[in-house]
């Protein structure tokens, strides 16, 4: 029963991380109508700008916040850059960003090295609660996921930002014409989607050694979360995180944990061909032109 | 702009049937189907197939023979992928592992039954149509971007079950296979002979390519890429022929697997995981997959590339990237688009509108 107790504790924090990038890919996706393949590399590039930081000697949740307005800031130059120009066609914009994230990763192996790096736990501390030992820092993981997706939840659906935004998304033309700049509220999207991930690889260091490919493994859980749950659904992208955090953990300590990434990948297969707009339902993503 | 298209498109439709055609007709016209003149493709192909037949004997060495090799097998997967991205606009990220497939079922027949190339090319070919047919079924019901997804999923499941699958699979270490059974008087096991069997599979992916596109089944593919409402309304079998274009490209797949398994005479599975597959996805956008020689291009750029540049796998990794945004930014069509279009403002010739409309993919 302990044990079982403490994978959940465990699958929960793993969780936390992929809730962020999926709430990240659900917004971007779902919302700005950009399919970004990038954003796992944008959750390595913020988790190498911590353990950079780290080891400059930067106190760990200083390294956070630097690491997720880095990942914004860059987050903004890819959309200015490339993706305005790709709106109108989805598709082009995805594969633009399957090369993004190739330069990405390579850029990080050529700057760094493909090794992977790790942080030594920023807080050190284990918890006994109830005969379960749970690690200081995989708390604090699930508070500050916890934070940010009230807060990105009661942005959505309660402010007029949400409401203006998610307006623009199911029909963006009178949505122009009542006087919402749409434009903007792509970019501001993308940037904010960019920013989770920084953050998501901040705490995503602070749990697990990662390397330069990290990115292009967690893009696929991503997209699963954010497609389980429905695009453009944060509620519905923390329901994906939890189930797939918990089968991982589950099969980690009692499946069979070589087809541990194999589930995930079959859950969303069968969500994608059975129920394509998600289990809580979502956009259908971005319309082609 | 495009909403109203398609609106107008619907209208059309449902007025009156003659004018929905006649409007298909215009959409399908573009660039990429506006014919050059008969002596101008004639010239073009016959030069390419000579250069490409001359190659082995240029004495350019062993090297850049074998670079020949890796690169004609990926075309013709590419020119799979090409036909079901660029006549029917059906993108896939997983199609390493669709080679992948034609490669392992070639490799299995071989290690259990003992086959040679001969016997389990025909086998291979139709298993990599009936997987590529399987993972197109969701298409019929989900957008684009959800098959793309699609494919990128089957591609990290089908390197997940090669790993774990012991010995039947050969597990991470892979399979290994004996060289191509010998045709009478020729032996595979020379590097130029084995060049001159991956070069005959290319001339029959070019013909084959080359007969679609101009064929009825070609254009009716276009139709469907164009507008799937309007062909729909027209009578057109959409269902079935995105389904039996993505058959048709799994036996391209099939192929190029095969031959990739006789050339390198041994498999992993980290051949046909998700890099190699971003790679064919990113060879055929820099090519232009609505023109007969683009994946070639393609498939020439990115593996000489590196050669030519004496760059190192990050380096030249890095430079794919950039190639690949820049094509999509400043040549959504491709290189080859890119290409058509300076021959023809040389040639004087009135097409060239088309290239703003080429990159609609």
């Amino acid at each position: 029963m302990d044990i079982l107790l403490q994978q959940l504790v465990n699958s929960l924090s793993v969780a936390s991380v992929t809730i962020l990038i999926g709430i990240g890919i659900t917004l971007i996706f779902g919302l700005a109508g950009i399919v970004n393949f990038a954003h796992g590399e944008f959750l390595m590039v913020g988790g190498m700008a911590t353990w950079f930081m780290v080891g400059a000697g930067i106190n760990f949740f200083l390294a956070l916040v630097f690491a997720g307005l880095l990942v914004g800031a860059l987050g903004y130059a890819a959309e200015r850059c490339l993706f305005r120009f790709t709106l109108n066609r989805p598709m082009n914009g995805f594969i633009m960003s399957i090369g993004l994230s190739v330069i990405l990763q390579h850029a990080v192996i050529r700057v760094f090295n493909e090794f992977q790096k790790s942080i030594a736990d920023p807080v050190g501390q284990v918890w006994t609660i109830g005969g379960v030992d749970i690690i200081a820092m995989r708390a604090i993981v699930v508070a500050i996921t916890a934070v940010i997706v009230a807060i990105t939840y009661f942005g959505i659906s309660r402010s007029r930002y949400g409401m203006a935004l998610r307006a623009s998304v199911s029909d963006r033309d009178t949505a122009e014409l009542m006087g919402i700049p749409v434009r903007r509220y792509v970019t501001g999207v993308f940037i904010y989607g960019s920013l989770l991930a920084g953050i998501g690889g901040a705490l995503m260091i602070s749990l697990f050694p990662i390397t330069p490919f990290t990115g292009s493994v967690i893009i696929i859980r991503g997209f699963a979360v954010s497609l389980i749950g429905g695009l453009g659904n944060v509620g519905g992208a923390v329901v994906g995180g939890l189930v797939l955090g918990l089968v991982d953990g589950l099969s980690a300590g009692y499946g069979y944990p070589e087809w541990t990434d194999a589930y995930s990948l079959v859950v969303m297969i069968l969500i994608l061909v059975l129920r394509p707009q998600g289990l809580l339902g979502g956009t259908l993503g971005p319309k082609a032109s | 702009m495009p909403v109203t298209d398609n609106s107008a498109g619907k209208m059309g439709a449902t007025t009156e049937g003659t004018r929905a055609r006649e409007r298909l007709a215009l959409l399908t016209a573009d660039n990429a189907s506006v014919p050059l003149q008969a002596s101008v493709q004639a010239i073009t192909a016959i030069l390419l197939a000579a250069l490409l037949i001359a190659l082995p004997w240029l004495g350019l060495g062993y090297r850049f023979l074998s670079i020949a090799i890796t690169t004609i097998y990926t075309a013709i997967g590419l020119y799979g992928l090409g036909l079901q991205f660029g006549q029917a606009g059906i993108m896939s990220v997983g199609h390493a592992a669709l080679m992948g497939v034609g490669a392992y079922t070639s490799a299995i027949l071989s290690v259990q039954l003992g086959w040679g190339f001969w016997t389990t090319l025909p086998f291979a070919m139709a298993m990599s149509a009936i997987v590529g047919g399987i993972i197109g079924l969701p298409t019929l019901r989900v957008g684009g971007q959800h098959y793309i997804i699609i494919t990128f999923c089957f591609c990290a499941l089908f390197v997940i079950v090669l790993t774990n699958g012991g010995t039947f699979t050969g597990s991470a270490t892979g399979l290994d296979v004996g060289s191509v059974t010998p045709l009478p008087g020729i032996n595979f096991d020379k590097l130029s002979n084995n060049y001159y069997l991956v070069l005959a599979a290319l001339f029959l992916a070019l013909a084959a390519t080359y007969l679609i596109g101009i064929s009825r089944y070609g254009r009716t593919l276009r139709a469907i890429r164009e507008n799937e409402q309007l062909a729909r309304s027209v009578g057109i079998n959409v269902d079935l022929h995105k389904l039996g274009v993505l058959m048709v490209s799994g036996l391209f797949a099939g192929l190029a697997g095969v031959l990739q398994l006789y050339y390198l005479r041994h498999i992993s599975p980290s051949l046909f995981g998700a890099f190699p597959s971003l790679y064919l996805a990113l060879m055929v956008m820099l090519g232009g997959a609505r023109y007969l020689y683009g994946p070639l291009i393609g498939a020439i750029i990115v593996n000489f590339l590196p050669e030519v540049l004496n760059l190192d796998p990050v380096d030249s990794r890095i430079a794919y990237g950039v190639c690949l945004l820049l094509v999509i930014l400043l040549l959504p069509g491709g290189v080859s688009a890119g290409i058509k279009n300076i021959y023809c403002a040389i040639a004087g010739g009135s097409e060239e509108q088309g290239g703003g409309s080429n990159g609609r993919a």
